[in-house]
């Protein structure tokens, strides 16, 4: 049977298509974006090498850094945001409530909308005017309390937060979940028996034994926090006076609205080093055991 | 007394669960029961029920805002780059699972690690090279991208389930006088049905989804796809919020319908591949 499945030629041909569409269209131009950095280039004339400059420049801009700050600020508020609620929900559906399914449904309901969809919705949503927010404030005699959630800059990042948040709960309440349900009954039994309270049962047992999974939602969490970019173009574009401009939002305005092609490869090298660096740290961080 | 306690606790844990399902479900409800107010209603009452029914949101949407021909440019995106994924993935991972080789733990790895690489830092190089290859605002820059970038949930789930198949089965197919194409067509994908269900639903949804992409490669109107569509509403037509609440209905209706029949299988092969991750 060696002959058949070591046969080169089957081998070759069955890998090939796939291997093919995926360095053309994923390898390479992450390699030619290394390439393109190092020059000056508007997209239609000769691109002029400059060295150093695009990333220079990159990093010397303070809009960038700010971009950067509010995706850390993202990634902050979603691992403190969305992996505690999301815990919370798996611990209280996990009591098997008759309407557990129900919920669990609800929750990740958000999870399998378009972005753009999202984004629509809640700009409407948090609207000064037509928005049901603001009439909700307004109805419980809050009317003070009201804003303009996405246009005052000092506020437009808690509010873009709030509704991340809002999208990604159901996904961590699955992964909770299903962590929940692997721990053997026997041992919430036997704790029922010594006469452990629940809230005591919760940090000495529970949360011990799903650990990994928070550690590996954690992680998730910040690869996945790394890359927002729709739900932020769609709601402000980065806006009001770079507010709520991220790494991506920054590159995006800098290649497409002023054709700034060689800078753009250059912002994108340097996201994709940070965006990387980051999850390997967060990997290399969670992994270890820290409960035996 | 303890008993008491316990449902207290059963009391406050539901009240919780309901604040944030309502939080979750509401917009949704708000959204669906506001595409059918007119504009004036809107504004004038945002929490009050439609008086009568404005299905004529929907026909202007569908008409004058062009969903219907965004509808259907993602129908055509997204099967034409589900197929595509399918047919080259699955020969992928039958080849990657059954096969033996020098450089395949790399070629198995280099398409795995697919599901690290940020996809906004790909925006720009991939912009570049679709006017390489002179497919920008063209279906098929999406239809590739999309199966670049589907393949490697693809291969991941697909690999894994194909390997499970004992090589016996391929080795008695062989003996039979079988060749190794028929076998994988005859055997190998009707046996993977189950995990080609996972991979199909999963990628619609994702392609479904999808903005960026199209964003970027897309600029002819009548191209374009239902969220980059969507996306139109803001500048066009942004005080009519009507319209906009059913042209969003209309992107989401399918791909809530399809959770709700398949919601197991979504929920898994989502968790799943970002899990293993």
């Amino acid at each position: 049977m060696d002959i058949i499945f070591k046969n080169k030629r089957t081998i070759i041909l069955g890998l090939l298509p796939a291997l093919l569409i995926f360095c053309v269209i994923v390898v390479m131009p992450i390699l030619r974006s290394f390439y393109y950095g190092f020059f000056q280039w508007n997209g239609l004339g000769e691109p002029i090498y400059i060295g150093f400059e695009n990333f220079v420049d990159i990093l010397t801009d303070k809009v960038f850094w700010s971009a950067f700050q509010n995706n850390l600020y993202i990634v902050v508020a979603s691992v403190f945001g969305q992996i505690p609620i999301g815990l919370v929900i798996a611990i209280v559906l996990n009591k098997k409530l008759k309407s557990s399914s129900f919920f669990r449904t609800i929750f990740f309901l958000p999870m399998i909308l378009s972005t753009v969809v999202v984004g629509l919705l809640w700009s409407t949503i948090l609207n000064a005017q037509v928005g049901i927010l603001n009439q909700f404030l307004k109805l419980i005699g809050l009317e003070r309390l009201g804003q303009d959630w996405l246009g005052n800059p000092k506020i437009a990042m808690y509010t873009i937060s709030v509704v991340i948040i809002w999208q990604f709960i159901g996904f961590y309440m699955i992964i909770f979940l299903a962590a929940l349900q692997n721990i053997p009954t026997e041992i919430i039994e036997a704790a029922d028996i010594d006469g452990a309270g629940e809230l005591n049962k919760l940090i000495r047992i529970t949360i011990p034994m799903i650990w990994d999974s928070i550690m590996a939602a954690v992680v998730l969490c910040i690869a996945g926090s790394m890359r927002t970019f729709d739900l932020v173009f769609v709601m402000t574009k980065g806006g009001p006076a770079h507010a709520t401009e991220l790494m991506a939002t920054y590159m995006y305005n800098k290649t497409f609205e002023v054709y700034k092609y060689g800078y753009g490869s250059a912002v994108s090298l340097v996201i994709f080093v940070i965006s990387f660096s980051f999850i390997l740290i967060s990997r290399k961080v969670m992994s270890k055991p820290e409960v035996v | 007394m303890k008993l008491n306690k316990k449902s207290i606790l059963r009391a406050i844990l539901f009240a919780i669960l309901c604040i944030v399902g309502f939080t979750t479900l509401y917009p949704l409800i708000w959204m669906a029961y506001t595409s059918l107010k007119s504009n004036p209603e809107i504004i004038m009452s945002t929490f009050a029920l439609p008086k009568t029914l404005h299905f004529e949101n929907y026909v202007n949407a569908w008409k004058t805002a062009n969903m219907g021909v965004y509808f259907s440019n993602s129908i055509f995106v997204c099967v034409a780059s589900i197929i595509l994924t399918i047919m080259v993935g699955s020969l992928a991972a039958f080849i990657l699972a059954k096969f033996r080789f020098k450089g395949k733990k790399f070629v198995y790895s280099l398409f795995i690690v697919g599901m690290l690489i940020p996809m906004q830092a790909v925006l720009v190089p991939l912009f570049i090279q679709m006017r390489t290859l002179k497919l920008l605002d063209s279906p098929f820059s999406l239809i590739l991208s999309y199966t670049a970038f589907g393949l490697t949930i693809t291969i991941f789930i697909l690999e894994s389930f194909i390997k499970s198949f004992p090589d016996s089965i391929i080795e008695a197919g062989i003996m039979d006088g079988g060749e190794i194409r028929h076998i994988f067509l005859k055997m190998i994908l009707p046996m993977s049905r189950p995990a080609l269900a996972t991979v199909i639903i999963l990628n619609f949804l994702n392609n479904w989804k999808e903005f960026s992409f199209a964003l970027i490669f897309i600029s002819t109107d009548r191209k374009k796809t239902l969220p980059l569509g969507l996306y139109n509403f803001i500048g066009a037509y942004s005080s009519n919020y009507a319209e906009l609440m059913a042209a969003m209905m209309i992107v989401s209706v399918p791909i809530i319908v399809l959770y709700l029949i398949l919601q197991e299988q979504i929920i898994n092969g989502m968790t799943a591949g970002a899990v293993k991750g």
